[in-house]
């Protein structure tokens, strides 16, 4: 019977004990309740307590407030610490939209690693800071942006104008002050989103002849085309300059012509719509040093795809680390969240509803857009290693033959079987306008044009003797016996034959194309005589006749 | 009722229950029989008569530059689409030992759980799958695919578009 | 009260008022004080729960080496476990997604939330360690044997409803290792197909098919399986616990108390304090003695070696009790309940792991779904319930390791279970198994010889061989129920910590290929 209550006073005590500590635990050691008393608002202590952000629209109930109690609409501010400050100043109160929808982490969480999300099993661990505004991509997914070229010289034509000295943008200029003061400009660096009135130059320059003062010193005539330039880069003002720097890279180097987001590009590549919200317990990181982090896992592949993806055959499409950093950044912005059209920002209802797109539609940025990676930003073709040599379609013997017909079908339908793809809606998602911006913008690559010969499409005339045995000898090493393709591109091809003239493929084999393996054959080389006038319509000939092969 | 009683019997035994009790027997046997049909009646009630999940066929648009011998998983399902020369034919990623997803690999399928392993064609290779992967009915219209989860046809079966 | 009766009706209101604490407390205790042994023991009987011990129990029961107290244990842990998923129930919500973030909220913002869940789940599995062990002890010490076959068959029932507790509580928090570990469980329900196809009679007859059907409510894992998981754990299985719990611990009354050896009493040797048992000759003892065969009250037979349950038996259950109290709270200080990814039905976990208990039985349906899942759970079973039906001997009942052969029969037997049990394990991990070497091999082939099987066919052949040696069914049980222990004891070790991804062999999980 000792034995026994002993056991009963060890047993109990034991129990007694812990709940004690626990207790402690729960009510005393809470990292959140440290942190609360350790926040000295101007009011006086912060009350301890829970609090939470919840929008149920969302689905956000985020507690991240408990921490950084300064955040919400309505709490106590506790200055001099960032992180229990207010937050800083955003168009959008984190009491209406929550924590996470833009910042990503755990926000039921009460502890910090576990709410910034870097635990295991979570898949959505905070965007690091560096990146933050890649957070207004969960909404945000469609905010317009031109090329790295054009916005460059928007800036460039912003900052020569010195607009700078009366706006601010992105947190510059707004420097001058002219005696009486008050004459500063408006803050520029949300004018993308809030608009502007479409006569401010007007405005201005009626300012600049009547105010005097500074007007005068300060604003003159700007050129349409500057002027033009300069919208572009007013319009991209959205508040995010680094993203939209980052997406104005993405669509600079042609990334779309093998991924797709949001239904549109290529299939060559993993879809990248919803990348930015990859959990990363789910990447193979054998090959990426440093944290298990989304972001060093993108730095890492865009350094080197294949390395970090065995297999990949994605080139390195970029060198310098701050490009790398920009596309780390515009991938982690991929996230389109799920949630109610009340939500839905203006960038995002004209995509979805209105069929706007989320770059700019002029030529110049849908070709960097869809074409640049293999085409090259010059039309010059792109080699790649481990890759066939892609074809240079800004070689002015292409244009000068290739009619916009032949390369509007061509861009419209790709060339099967080969690796162009086909771009038209129900493929790669382009409509026939923006097909036509393309063709123009290749078009504009160089200054020759095709003479019209005022032939019909199709004049050749078969002759059954000639052709074959031409075609075997000058043209099957490199094109194959059937038109297959070898070395050289497939000819038996029904997109290329259903939209070249017999002039095109007629002037190409007789004039060849420069700076490619296709030689002229109207000049005997070293391995074979020239061909005759009448040669090469009998070859034209036998290669249309691939197309009735082709058909099955 | 009639008892005869045992002269044997002492005082302190409990009276035998007499054999022949109609009424009795009538009585309980009546009452276990309806509860037995009860109990089968509500035994039916954790059976479901119809499934909720939603119908396993599905449409799908498969990529055009699909390699022969890769797989296409359209999102959410757990098949894996191919197309070759002979036509289109859907193989399930469901290991028919445990019915965990298997993952395609370069020469076939293998099974995180307990380490199984199909050729591409969804024969086991190795370990304790009891069954090949099955192949689904899948109909072909123009560029799209329908593939029927439910179904399965004998290995195999490909058809052309 | 001394004073003169109360005249008035207010004058008696008033001292009925007064007298309101005195007569609640007599109402309570009825019998008085239970300061005397005959007035605690009037206590005992007369209070529903209490009455469920016996009124005296042998000084043999106390002994801590009879039982170490395991049976209280485990009721103790149930009792836990009962109390904190009460606690718990005022937040879970049993629906997809839902659960999950019920149970995130449980976690970090619910009062004292993570800790009654993290009690939960040690508590869960301090009741499987303890019923299991108890279950041990029961073999060892012969205690199935007549008259406790009866409760050796309801103890079977409540490890059998322990097992389903925690496997259904598996699933409700409905994260990544419940979707697999579920998905897993409800196929091997339907794992008969492996024989049925293979007979080609899924068609006509398929209870495999049925039984997952029944389990999941649909054909897989969604919210139809929550719910019917959630009412099997909260409510089902709860009451199936509770009614078999009533039994058996009823049946351990009635059976003569806790077993133990015919010398008991010359062991014990002569009682130390004097206690007086039935020295003046009661009035009456059970009223229903006149009519109810069997044992009953020890009239006539003069002092036992008893001692009265309420304080003797009560201070070492609460103690026990306690104790359990104090691991289980331990435990859940140090570490927390899992909570992985939200469940995925498309990113199968790898390795999915079961509960610990059950990757014994995964590391045999790594062989064969059926024969690991249904096949030698059902063999072992099967077994259990018979042993009391055919061991009738009688030596060694209540000694630890009692009967022909003793503790040298059992620690050969370990040898064996383990010995053989590795080196079948070693052959299947190092060259594989019948497919890899005859890649034609039929299913049903593969699915008979399996190292499961063939494991399970060695424990036979010894405890048969054992029984010839000892001319004693008790040894051939001895030995196979040792054997199987070792078995499961080694099988879950290397379901725990030496399989990997695919469910490959690692010697560590440091080893496992990143992924």
């Amino acid at each position: 019977m000792r034995n026994n209550k002993l056991l009963l006073l060890f047993g109990s005590f034991l129990s007694l004990a812990l709940l004690v500590v626990a207790a402690a635990q729960e009510n005393v050691f809470r990292e959140w309740r440290r942190v609360q008393s350790t926040a000295k608002a101007p009011g006086g202590p912060v009350e301890k307590r829970l609090r939470q952000v919840v929008v149920p629209a969302l689905g956000v109930t985020d507690r991240c407030v408990t921490c950084h109690v300064g955040m919400s609409a309505g709490e106590p501010n506790v200055p001099g610490n960032p992180a229990l400050a207010a937050h800083p100043p955003i168009p959008h109160d984190p009491a209406s939209y929550g924590c996470t929808t833009c910042h990503s982490g755990q926000g039921r969480a009460t502890e910090k690693a576990d709410a910034h999300g870097t635990v295991p099993h979570w898949p959505e661990p905070m965007i690091p800071k560096v990146n933050a505004d890649a957070g207004c991509g969960t909404c945000h997914s469609h905010i317009e942006v031109p090329n790295t070229k054009a916005l460059r010289s928007g800036q460039a034509v912003f900052e020569r104008y010195d607009c700078l000295s009366c706006h601010k943008v992105d947190g510059r200029g707004g420097t001058l002050r002219p005696g009486g003061g008050g004459m500063e400009g408006p803050d520029l660096s949300r004018i993308g989103a809030a608009g502007y009135k479409a006569d401010w130059y007007e405005k201005h320059l009626e300012k600049s002849r009547t105010a005097g003062g500074p007007w005068t010193s300060t604003f003159g005539t700007i050129p349409d085309v500057e002027r033009g330039d300069l919208e572009t880069f007013l319009r991209t003002r959205v508040g995010a300059p680094k993203l939209v720097l980052a997406k104005a890279l993405f669509h600079s180097l042609g990334c779309r012509g093998c991924h797709k987001i949001g239904g549109v590009g290529g299939d060559d590549g993993p879809e990248l719509t919803a990348a930015g919200q990859r959990d990363p317990a789910l990447s193979d990181f054998t090959h990426v040093p440093g944290e298990r982090t989304l972001s060093n896992w993108w730095a890492e592949h865009f350094r080197n795809p294949s390395g970090v993806v065995p297999g990949s055959q994605m080139p390195a499409m970029v060198e310098s680390e701050e490009d790398i950093q920009l596309l780390t950044h515009y991938v982690l912005s991929l996230r389109r969240g799920k949630f109610p059209e009340a939500f839905w920002p203006r960038d995002r209802i004209r995509a979805e509803r209105f069929g706007e797109r989320e770059f700019a539609t002029d030529g110049a940025t849908l070709y960097t857009t869809f074409c640049a990676a293999c085409h090259g930003p010059a039309g010059e073709g792109m080699r790649y290693a481990g890759l066939p040599v892609f074809p240079a379609i800004g070689n002015p013997d292409f244009l000068e033959l290739a009619t916009d017909e032949m390369i509007a079908a061509t861009v419209k339908s790709g060339r099967p079987g080969r690796r162009m793809p086909a771009w038209g809606e129900k493929a790669g998602g382009l409509r026939p306008e923006e097909v036509a911006a393309v063709v123009a913008h290749v078009r504009s690559l160089s200054p020759v044009r095709p003479q019209p010969d005022g032939k019909p499409r199709v004049w050749a005339r078969p002759d059954a003797a000639h052709g074959p045995s031409v075609y075997a000898r000058a043209c099957a090493s490199c094109h194959g016996d059937k038109g297959q393709g070898g070395e050289g591109p497939a000819l038996a091809n029904k997109v290329l034959l259903g939209s070249a003239s017999d002039t095109y493929l007629f002037e190409t084999i007789r004039r060849g194309r420069r700076g490619t393996s296709m030689e002229a054959f109207s000049r005997p080389s070293t391995t074979r005589p020239a061909l005759s006038d009448s040669e090469i319509e009998s070859v034209v000939a036998f290669v249309r006749g691939f197309e009735k092969g082709e058909k099955k | 009722m009639t008892v005869t009683p045992t002269p044997a019997r002492s005082r302190l035994d409990p009276e035998p229950m007499p054999r022949r009790d109609f009424l009795g027997l009538a009585s309980l046997w009546a009452a276990a029989s309806t509860m037995v049909f009860a109990a089968i009646g509500m035994l039916r009630l954790p059976k479901a008569a119809v499934l909720a999940s939603p119908s396993k066929k599905f449409k799908v648009n498969l990529p055009e530059s699909l390699p022969q011998g890769e797989g296409f998983v359209p999102p959410g399902r757990s098949v894996a689409v191919f197309k070759d020369k002979e036509g289109v034919y859907a193989v399930s990623l469901i290991c028919t030992h445990l019915g965990c997803i298997v993952k395609q690999t370069q020469t076939g399928f293998d099974c995180p759980c307990h380490g199984s392993r199909f050729a591409l064609d969804g024969t086991v290779i190795k370990g304790p799958a009891p069954a090949p992967l099955k192949w689904h009915k899948v109909a072909v219209s123009g560029s799209s695919v329908t593939v029927d989860e439910e179904s399965s046809v004998p290995a195999g079966t490909k058809v052309q578009a | 009260m001394s004073a003169a009766l109360p005249h008035t009706a207010i004058e008696r209101f008033v001292a009925n008022l007064k007298a309101i604490p005195n007569n609640l407390r007599a109402a309570t205790l009825r019998g008085g004080t239970p300061n005397t042994d005959r007035s605690r023991s009037s206590f005992v009987f007369g209070n529903v729960f209490l009455h469920l011990h016996p009124v005296r129990v042998h000084r043999w029961s106390l002994r801590w080496t009879t039982t170490f107290g395991l049976g209280i244990m485990a009721t103790a842990a149930f009792l836990i476990t009962l109390v904190t998923g009460v606690l718990l129930m005022f937040y879970y919500k049993p629906y997809p997604d839902a659960a999950y973030i019920s149970i995130k909220d449980i976690h970090f913002v619910v009062p004292t939330g993570r800790f009654i869940r993290n009690i939960h789940r040690w508590a869960a599995n301090v009741m499987v360690v303890a019923v299991l062990l108890h279950m041990a002890r029961a073999f060892y010490t012969g205690a199935y044997r007549k008259p406790r076959e009866f409760n050796w068959l309801i103890g079977m029932g409540l490890l059998v409803t322990t097992l389903g507790l925690s496997f259904t509580g598996y699933l409700l928090p409905w994260d990544q290792l419940a979707y697999w570990a579920i998905t897993i469980g409800a196929n091997i329900a339907q794992s008969p197909r492996e024989v049925t196809d293979a007979l080609n009679l899924t068609e006509s007859f398929d209870p495999g098919g049925l039984q997952k059907l029944l389990l999941l409510g649909s054909s897989e894992v969604g919210e139809e399986a929550l719910i019917r998981f959630f009412l099997l754990h909260v409510m089902l299985l709860p009451l199936v616990l509770f009614g078999l719990a009533a039994v058996h611990f009823w049946r351990i009354r009635k059976d003569g108390g806790l077993v133990r050896p015919a010398n008991a009493d010359e062991i014990l040797g002569p009682r130390t304090e004097a206690y007086p048992v039935f020295t003046e000759a009661p009035k009456k003892t059970y009223q229903l003695a006149a009519i109810v065969k069997g044992k009953t009250a020890a009239v006539g037979k003069g002092p036992e070696n008893t001692l009265p349950s309420m304080p003797h038996l009560f201070y070492a259950e609460l103690g026990i009790l306690m104790l359990t109290a104090g691991i289980c709270l331990a435990l859940a200080m140090v570490s927390d309940a899992p909570l992985k990814e939200l469940a995925n039905p498309a990113v199968p976990e790898n390795p999915a792991k079961a509960p610990w208990y059950f990757l014994g039985l995964q590391e045999l349906v790594a062989h064969s779904a059926f024969m690991g899942g249904i096949g030698i759970p059902s063999i072992v079973l099967i077994g259990l319930g018979l042993i009391p039906f055919l061991d009738r001997e009688t030596a060694g009942t209540g000694e630890w390791f009692g009967g022909p052969g003793g503790k040298p029969l059992v620690l050969q037997a370990i040898v064996v279970g383990l010995g053989s049990a590795i080196a079948i394990e070693a052959v299947a991990i190092q060259f594989g198994w019948i497919r890899e070497w005859f890649p034609k091999a039929p299913q049903l082939l593969i699915t008979l010889i399996n190292p499961g099987t063939v494991l399970t066919l060695v424990y036979a052949l010894y405890s048969v061989w054992l029984v010839k040696k000892h001319d004693s069914t008790r040894a051939g049980a001895l030995g196979l129920f040792t054997c199987f222990l070792c078995g499961f004891a080694l099988l879950t070790l290397i379901g725990t910590y030496f399989r990997g991804p695919n469910w490959n062999f690692y010697w560590s999980p440091a080893d496992w290929p990143a992924h």
